[in-house]
């Protein structure tokens, strides 16, 4: 138990764990491991709710149908998941807000809500544009030497990096 | 796979992701940025273990013929528009798609903004794709579609040779970096939570990190 009360582990076995999680999405799931794409599963599931005609959408209705699709909606209700059992085990369960965002955009909460929701919603629009996130194309295309996962995450860290330049250091 | 066995199978791998998530501070907003402000190295040092350690899984489970590969096509516009988009959202966002659900279970509510801002895009880009892939379909300039090319279709040696290749690569390239900016030093450094010399307050929120 004291593995997983460690108030923080090493980068790299925590690389090589994540990594070592491609065996089983290969071998049980086919396919690597992702989690932009539940975004789209969810959204899509919530709307037609609302409006059933959303499942006639190409796009959605093929976010929707497989066992896949619903994988990794839990995969990424895991990840909430172990990082509330991590974060309780160790003692540091995080308050309502970094209190990076102070320091780095002078944000108090509510207008960090504000820019949260602007951030997500470009996050996830570039992340389905390019068909693939920092785990889609960082982690798995990349350990399947893409070309698309290339240039993918090469455009990431260029306007990442560019960006973060105009705020304060974090 | 049938649908309930492969949520349950989900959750799991999910939980040991996130798990690792916190554990390494990589969903720390933090972190994400200090990376691409070339402050803290953390992040990169996640990604490159975990890129190396697939290397091998699939170097193995695919050279041995057990597994498919699952590449995604390069469409060169979508690759560099949806890449641009992805890292001013994870400036703004201080998350990626994954590690927004990592912030939101460790606590952090603002995550939620994040995870409800990230629906809407996901949504929007399904109600606008047609007219969005053809805007960024730039066969014109002869960067359309490149299909699922990967390094071995522009290097000589088969997939084995080259991810063990590049997987060694990275494991050098971490050692020196390692050599340069101790993970231990950084983490004391950066970690929010604080470490042992200082005292976090879970009920009042965390001191900041001395500088």
């Amino acid at each position: 138990m004291s593995i997983l009360s460690a108030r923080v582990w090493s980068p790299y076995a925590a690389g090589i764990l994540i990594g070592l999680l491609q065996i089983p999405a290969f071998l049980l799931m086919n396919t690597a491991l992702g989690a932009s794409s539940s975004f789209v599963t969810v959204a899509a599931s919530i709307a037609s709710v609302f409006d059933p005609a959303v499942n006639a959408i190409p796009y959605f209705k093929a976010h929707v149908s497989t066992a896949k699709d619903w994988w990794q909606v839990a995969l990424v209700i895991g990840v909430a998941l172990g990082a509330f059992m991590s974060a309780r085990m160790s003692g540091t369960l995080r308050p309502a807000m970094s209190e990076l965002w102070g320091r780095v955009m002078g944000l108090n909460f509510p207008m960090r809500l504000v820019v949260a929701f602007a951030g997500g919603f470009v996050l996830l629009l570039g992340a389905r544009i390019a068909n693939g996130c920092t785990s889609g194309h960082g982690l798995s295309g990349l350990s399947q030497l893409a070309v698309s996962s290339l240039i993918a995450m090469a455009a990431m860290f260029v306007s990442g990096i560019a960006i973060s330049a105009f705020l304060k250091r974090a | 796979m049938s649908l309930i066995p492969a949520i349950l199978l989900g959750l799991v791998m999910g939980a040991v992701f996130g798990l690792a998530l916190e554990k390494a501070r990589v969903m720390e907003p933090g972190f994400l940025i200090g990376q691409f402000q070339m402050t803290n190295f953390i992040m990169i040092k996640v990604m490159l273990s975990a890129i190396a350690t697939g290397l091998v899984v699939l170097a193995v489970l695919h050279g041995l013929g057990i597994v498919q590969l699952s590449v995604k096509a390069a469409l060169v516009g979508n690759m560099i528009v949806g890449g641009l988009l992805l890292g001013a959202g994870i400036v703004f966002a201080g998350a990626c798609p994954g590690t927004a659900l990592a912030q939101l279970g460790a606590g952090y509510r603002d995550a939620w903004a994040v995870v409800a801002g990230g629906l809407a895009g996901g949504y929007t880009y399904g109600l606008y794709q047609k007219e969005i892939d053809r805007a960024l379909d730039w066969s014109g300039m002869g960067l359309g579609n490149l299909g699922k090319m990967t390094l071995t279709d522009l290097l000589p040696g088969g997939f084995v040779t080259l991810a063990l290749v590049f997987a060694a690569l990275i494991v050098v390239g971490l050692i020196a970096l390692e050599r340069w900016r101790p993970w231990r030093v950084e983490m004391e450094r950066h970690d929010p939570t604080g470490g042992p010399g200082r005292s976090p307050g879970i009920a009042t929120g965390y001191a900041a990190p001395a500088e």
